[in-house]
């Protein structure tokens, strides 16, 4: 196997009640790897554990099958870009992308300035040596902290919330670019999200964590289309939850909860027959298609994504679900 | 703003310009005036002694600096970066001197490590010297005296720039390879480089206008604050002059330096990131040493303090050859209230601290009205002149003051002050108006003005607005400006040993006429009680 990261029972523990782990993952040689759960679900630490900034409890890290549990950050080769990207202040863009590269004896003035205006050119900021980095735009700062990052040739880079810090407008072509450039270097990259989307479009897999634990690790397919907990149905995607009657109509057994995405649902014709009875109570348009809130005669509220005209607010309907995912309760939940 | 209210800013801002350029700037023109002549610089410039006294000062101050630096940098680090058990209480009880009058500090050392004092004493004794082992006299005893009340603002400071430090920036240094050292040189201290250049500004300012220490503990060794007050004294009046306007250019000097080597503060600049976390000292030696370090340099540096504590409870003449006080009663604070002569000046510095403090606030509050809400033209005028009391030694003060006001001169706005009860009122509030104006001024900048407008909108006359709007608002700034002037005010010796007359001595003077007459414990039990008073006129004013 290409296993070039390896993760083996991770475990670091803040108190009685707030641990992160054991966690046990494998990551590809150039894979990217994003880390997606809610705030408190304990990626950011297990980044941070990754990266050598926390010491585990437990549990080893190994890269090209060398342990590297016990080492400080810069001794594993791991590149890491920070959430507000710790650029220093005092230093100009050069500099600071020089840092990683002055202090290991790495060759003199000459190879140090050849190899940051290289990096630099990497992320397309060629030429900006001898700008402040307060001077910079956002989406320019991330990229300096992404060259300072690079320049030192890590073998894994780590990246917090890459895109968190950036304006809406911007992420999605950063997003993009960001991607392109990984993958041009074939660096093995883990990164934190706790955005859905940004893991889908940036990641190659993806781990989901959940109040310090991995609750499913794939590709966004897997994730979406066979979610393995309630958890991961419910935080990937929208899902419709429902338990008792409404569940068992949908063809749950007893004691089962149902989880059924808006667009897997549609309005039976004619109106009667096997599905949920209810009755349109809003209606959204979104352009290409339309959401509909759906309440049931036992009070479940239910959303439908549907052609824009398959029904009015106020009209009563029939839904009928194409796919659902069925969990026994309290599991994963 | 309409054009009539604007004109009206503009007249009272003019008013008060010219009210600020009469108390503040013109007695020391006058002063300049008059040194200005060819004999009397020249008297200067002949004597080696004045030379002396100007190196002196600029030694002793750069030499505090450094010292100062030494103690209350690591001290900082320690505080702020581990965590150990009574970090907390001893972080603020070390910050103390800070808020205590310098002179009672000078006199707390003095009971402790002085000649007598009980450092010597238990020296003495434990090893059966005939006398006192040493004597607590010259340059070394006045740098100790800076760098035990001036590390306060290196700890202070540096405290504060390691608690906004964005620790991210720190795990950037080390993921890139950078050890402990280089991160502190490359990263940590060029990030602190505004507290560091902040703290250095106000020690050297300080140390060159300390007057206590040099007086107590000089000896023959001459500073020139000493210098100006024991000229002054000679009568000397001339040569006084000039050694102020000297003192007064070093100081300028000293300022401009300093500020370019402060730089800006490029935290600010860049933004958020993330708060520093203590580390907590797991291993038990290191943590042992940690709790002992922060415990032994506390009990250090608040001993002389308790020592001020306990002379103040020992009665007149009960303790003369053994190392610990004998007899300890509350004598000397029943004689500082039951003897007329030693109420005096306790109900002297108290209304005279307040008056001053209270035209202070006034003048504060409306000097910031007009700059930052008027935006009158004059504003960096007044931001100016609010400012540069802090910037002169108070003896320069002192001296400009007694030259301006002890003639009749109406028509060049001057009158004899000099023998009344205004002029050290007068001098208190020349000098508290730094204190006030930036506190007045800090709080009329977070102010919205929007909410002036809604009040506005409402119905709200401009003086309602601002009696029942503004105000309420600016309690917090108001508080704490009027507290650090009051409590500079009630202790203050270096204006007020140029300027009183007996029958207007206020408590600093009283202690050391106290001293002068061996009333060691009514001397303590004053400083005890300007000591207490500080902390707690400050406590309230700190208080939201």
């Amino acid at each position: 196997m290409n296993q070039f990261l390896e993760v083996q029972g991770l475990t670091k523990r803040w108190s009685a009640d707030v641990a992160v782990g054991p966690v046990s993952l494998q990551i590809n040689r150039g894979e990217i790897l994003a880390l997606l759960g809610p705030s408190g679900s304990g990626k950011t630490t297990l980044l941070r554990l990754l990266a050598g900034f926390e010491i585990p409890d437990a549990g080893s890290v190994a890269v090209e099958a060398e342990v590297v549990t016990g080492l400080p950050p810069a001794r594993r080769r791991f590149g890491m870009v920070f959430q507000h990207y710790a650029l220093f202040p005092h230093l100009d863009v050069g500099e600071n992308v020089a840092f990683g590269l002055e202090g290991r004896g790495r060759g003199d003035k000459g190879t140090v300035a050849r190899k940051v205006a290289q990096v630099l050119s990497l992320v397309d900021l060629a030429g900006f040596e001898r700008r402040k980095v307060q001077e910079l735009s956002g989406g320019q700062q991330q990229r300096v902290a992404l060259a300072r990052a690079l320049a030192p040739e890590p073998r894994v880079l780590l990246l917090d919330e890459p895109l968190s810090n950036l304006d809406p407008s911007l992420r999605e072509r950063t997003r993009r670019e960001l991607r392109a450039l990984i993958q041009r270097l074939g660096i093995t990259t883990v990164f934190v999200t706790h955005e859905q989307e940004e893991a889908f479009a940036l990641a190659d897999r993806i781990a989901v964590l959940s109040r310090g634990h991995l609750d499913q690790l794939g590709t966004a397919e897997d994730l979406y289309e066979r979610p393995a907990t309630l958890f991961t149905a419910t935080f990937v995607g929208r899902a419709n939850v429902l338990r008792g009657a409404a569940a068992r109509t949908l063809g749950a057994s007893n004691g089962e909860t149902v989880v059924v995405r808006p667009e897997r649902l549609r309005f039976a014709t004619g109106g009667s027959g096997n599905g949920l009875g209810g009755t349109v109570v809003e209606r959204r348009y979104v352009g290409a298609a339309a959401f509909f809130l759906v309440e049931t005669e036992q009070g479940d509220r239910i959303e439908v994504q549907a052609a824009p005209g398959e029904a009015r607010a106020g009209e009563r309907v029939l839904l009928v679900a194409d796919a659902v995912h069925r969990f026994r309760e309290g599991m994963g939940a | 703003m309409t054009p009539v209210a604007r004109r009206r800013a503009t007249l009272a801002s003019v008013g008060l310009t010219l009210v600020l350029v009469w108390i503040v700037v013109y007695p020391i023109v006058l002063v300049a005036g008059q040194a200005a002549s060819r004999a009397a610089l020249a008297d200067f410039a002949g004597r080696a002694a004045e030379w002396r006294a100007l190196w002196a000062s600029l030694w002793i101050s750069l030499a505090s600096v450094g010292l100062a630096a030494a103690v209350g940098v690591p001290l900082a680090f320690l505080f702020e970066w581990f965590e150990f058990p009574g970090r907390k209480t001893l972080g603020s009880l070390i910050a103390l001197p800070a808020v205590l009058p310098p002179f009672v500090g000078v006199i707390a050392f003095l009971f402790l490590y002085g000649e007598s004092g009980f450092a010597a004493r238990a020296v003495q004794w434990t090893f059966g010297l005939a006398e006192s082992p040493w004597r607590l006299q010259g340059p070394g005893a006045i740098l100790l005296v800076h760098a035990y009340s001036m590390y306060v603002y290196f700890y202070l400071l540096t405290r504060a720039g390691l608690a906004k430090l964005d620790w991210s920036m720190l795990e950037a240094a080390q993921a890139l390879g950078a050890g402990r050292w280089r991160t502190l040189v490359r990263v940590t201290g060029p990030l602190l480089r505004p507290s560091l250049g902040g703290a250095a500004l106000l020690t050297f300012m300080t140390a060159l206008g300390s007057f206590s220490a040099p007086y107590v503990f000089g000896g023959g060794f001459r500073v020139m604050t000493t210098q100006i007050v024991s000229s002054k004294l000679n009568g000397e009046m001339r040569l006084a002059m000039v050694e102020t306007i000297a003192l007064a250019l070093v100081a300028l000097a000293g300022l401009a330096v300093l500020r370019r080597v402060e730089g800006t503060d490029l935290l600010v600049a860049l933004g958020k990131g993330t708060a520093p976390r203590r580390r907590v000292l797991r291993g038990s030696t290191s943590r042992a040493s940690a709790t002992i370090a922060g415990w032994a340099l506390a009990v250090v540096l608040l001993l002389p303090h308790l020592t001020l504590l306990l002379v103040s409870l020992v009665p007149y003449g009960t303790w003369t050859t053994e190392t610990l006080p004998p007899v300890l009663s509350l004598a000397n604070y029943a004689r500082l209230v039951a003897e007329p002569e030693r109420l005096w000046p306790l109900l002297n510095s108290t209304w005279m601290a307040a008056a001053s403090t209270g035209v202070a606030v006034a003048l504060a509050v409306a000097a910031a009205w007009l700059a930052v809400r008027g935006r009158v033209r004059l504003r960096p005028a007044i931001e100016a002149l609010l400012a540069l009391p802090w910037a002169l030694p108070g003896t320069v003060f002192a001296i400009a003051l007694a030259t301006a006001f002890s003639v009749h001169a109406p028509l060049a706005l001057r009158w004899v002050l000099v023998g009344t009860v205004v002029i050290l009122p007068l001098a208190y509030l020349v000098r508290g108006l730094p204190l006030t104006g930036r506190a007045i001024l800090a709080g009329f900048r977070q102010l919205d003005p929007a909410l002036d407008e809604a009040a506005a909108s409402l119905g709200a006359g401009p003086w309602e607005t601002f009696r029942r709007v503004t105000l309420p608002q600016l309690k917090p700034a108001l508080a704490a400006g009027a507290s650090l002037a009051f409590v500079a005010a009630l202790g203050d010796f270096v204006t007020s040993i140029v300027l009183y007359t007996y029958s207007t001595r206020p408590i600093a003077i009283e202690i050391l006429s106290s001293l002068r007459l061996n009333e060691l414990g009514v001397a303590a039990a004053f400083g005890v009680v300007l000591m207490v008073a500080s902390a707690a006129v400050l406590g309230i004013g700190a208080r939201r």
